[in-house]
């Protein structure tokens, strides 16, 4: 960019330096009204030999166009028409400045354009590629957003079933202890009740027992001791002991 | 006390009731004396008790036994208290019984009973026993009044148990 503006001051200095050179020419060609006027009577006295001759020889149609070249001296240029000198010498350096600056300026400029027109096309990629970056960061982003509403919705609600669970599970532990409490409860009654009745048939017994053993030994006497050694012997002997 | 030092002391004693024509008397009174001190723990600790002196030991037995039992009898329970065996009298007589008995190719067979059996009764005992096990047995029979009535015999660790006492706790296990 820097080489370029380099380049275009460097075309209209040289344009400058041109018309400077272009204006001389010109400052030539407009000449003044008394050197005009001399160069009349030069051409006149060159062309009649000397104008007192004229005069004194009454030629008077040369006369008058002298007259009228001089008239020409002191006449108003055209604001419209230039002279023609100008029109050449302007004709010239337009030309020459025409063709150095499609030499040298027009493709700088279109240098200068194209590299305007690639950094304004690299400046849409860019803005395009960050465009669609931001839209991909976007939709990542509520890709993310969705992720972490979806995981915070599990979360609660494996927090609820979880909860849920633990619910269950102490009503489940409450009711297995009161069974169990329940059970226990039983079995001890069962088992006082059971210790009653053993413990009542304890006494029965040793009552019941007790009142044998004393008929057995009140009547044990010498014969029924013999007749108790003799029914062992027999039973030894039939093999019943 | 190491069997074999109970066994020396049995094979002695029988030696002795041997040696003296007198083998069934003397194994019959050792048998009732070991018998009788198996039942009282109180005379059995005292006849083995080293802070009396020896001679008070045997003198306690001399005493106990004088005219009750033979002059070997006493003299042999006298020569164990003696020996400071006192203590394993019953186990000495038992294993001297058995081995008597063993030399007549019998076992022995303790029957417990609460009074005292005839010779009949003992004869078919032995009978019946043979019958019922095939095993020649040789009756010791002990006076135990705990069984009440009938008979208890152990043959080894084998156990006939017909008592009243038996019978007694078998009507008390079935009440209870």
């Amino acid at each position: 960019m820097t080489a370029t503006i380099r380049r275009l001051a460097g075309a209209f200095g040289l344009v400058g330096v041109l018309v400077v050179l272009g204006a001389v020419p010109a400052a030539a060609v407009g000449e003044t009204t008394g050197s005009c006027v001399i160069e009349e009577v030069g051409r006149a006295e060159d062309k009649y030999g000397s104008l007192d001759v004229l005069e004194e020889t009454h030629q008077e149609d040369k006369l008058k166009k002298f007259g009228e070249d001089l008239e020409k001296c002191v006449e108003a240029p055209s604001p419209i028409i230039p002279e023609l000198d100008e029109i050449i010498w302007g004709g010239a350096a337009f030309l020459i400045l025409f063709g150095f600056m499609w030499w040298k300026g027009f493709p700088a400029v279109q240098r200068a354009m194209q590299a305007r027109s690639e950094k304004i096309a690299a400046d849409l990629d860019a803005a395009e590629q960050a465009k669609t970056q931001a839209t991909t960061v976007l939709a990542d982003h509520e890709a993310q957003l969705a992720g972490a509403k979806a995981e915070a919705a599990q979360i609660i609600e494996d927090a609820r079933a979880q909860a849920d669970l633990v619910a269950a599970e102490i009503q489940a532990r409450a009711n297995e202890e009161v069974a169990q409490m329940r059970a226990r409860a039983a079995a001890d009654i069962e088992s006082a009740r059971s210790q009653a009745v053993s413990d009542l048939r304890g006494v029965v017994a040793d009552i019941a027992v007790g009142a044998a053993e004393r008929v057995i030994q009140s009547n044990l006497d010498v014969d029924t001791q013999r007749a108790l050694v003799d029914a062992y012997i027999d039973e030894v002997a039939g093999g019943n002991a | 006390m190491p069997d074999e030092r109970l066994d020396g002391y049995a094979e002695a004693l029988l030696a002795v009731a041997a040696a003296e024509g007198q083998s069934t008397l003397i194994e019959d009174e050792l048998f009732r004396i070991g018998e009788a001190l198996r039942a009282n723990d109180e005379l059995l600790a005292a006849l083995s008790d080293s802070r009396f002196p020896i001679e008070r030991r045997q003198g306690v037995v001399e005493d106990l036994l004088g005219d009750k039992a033979s002059a070997v009898t006493t003299a042999l329970v006298s020569m164990v208290v003696g020996t400071g065996h006192g203590g394993h009298l019953p186990d000495i007589v038992d294993a001297m019984v058995a081995r008597g008995a063993a030399t007549r190719d019998r076992v022995l067979a303790k029957v417990r009973s609460a009074i005292e059996l005839t010779e009949d009764q003992k004869t078919r005992l032995a009978q019946a026993i043979k019958s019922s096990t095939g095993t020649d047995v040789e009756i010791r029979v002990i006076i135990d009044e705990s069984v009440l009535g009938g008979l208890v015999t152990e043959i080894g660790d084998d156990v006939i148990d017909g008592s009243v006492r038996h019978r007694q706790s078998q009507l008390r296990e079935n009440f209870g």
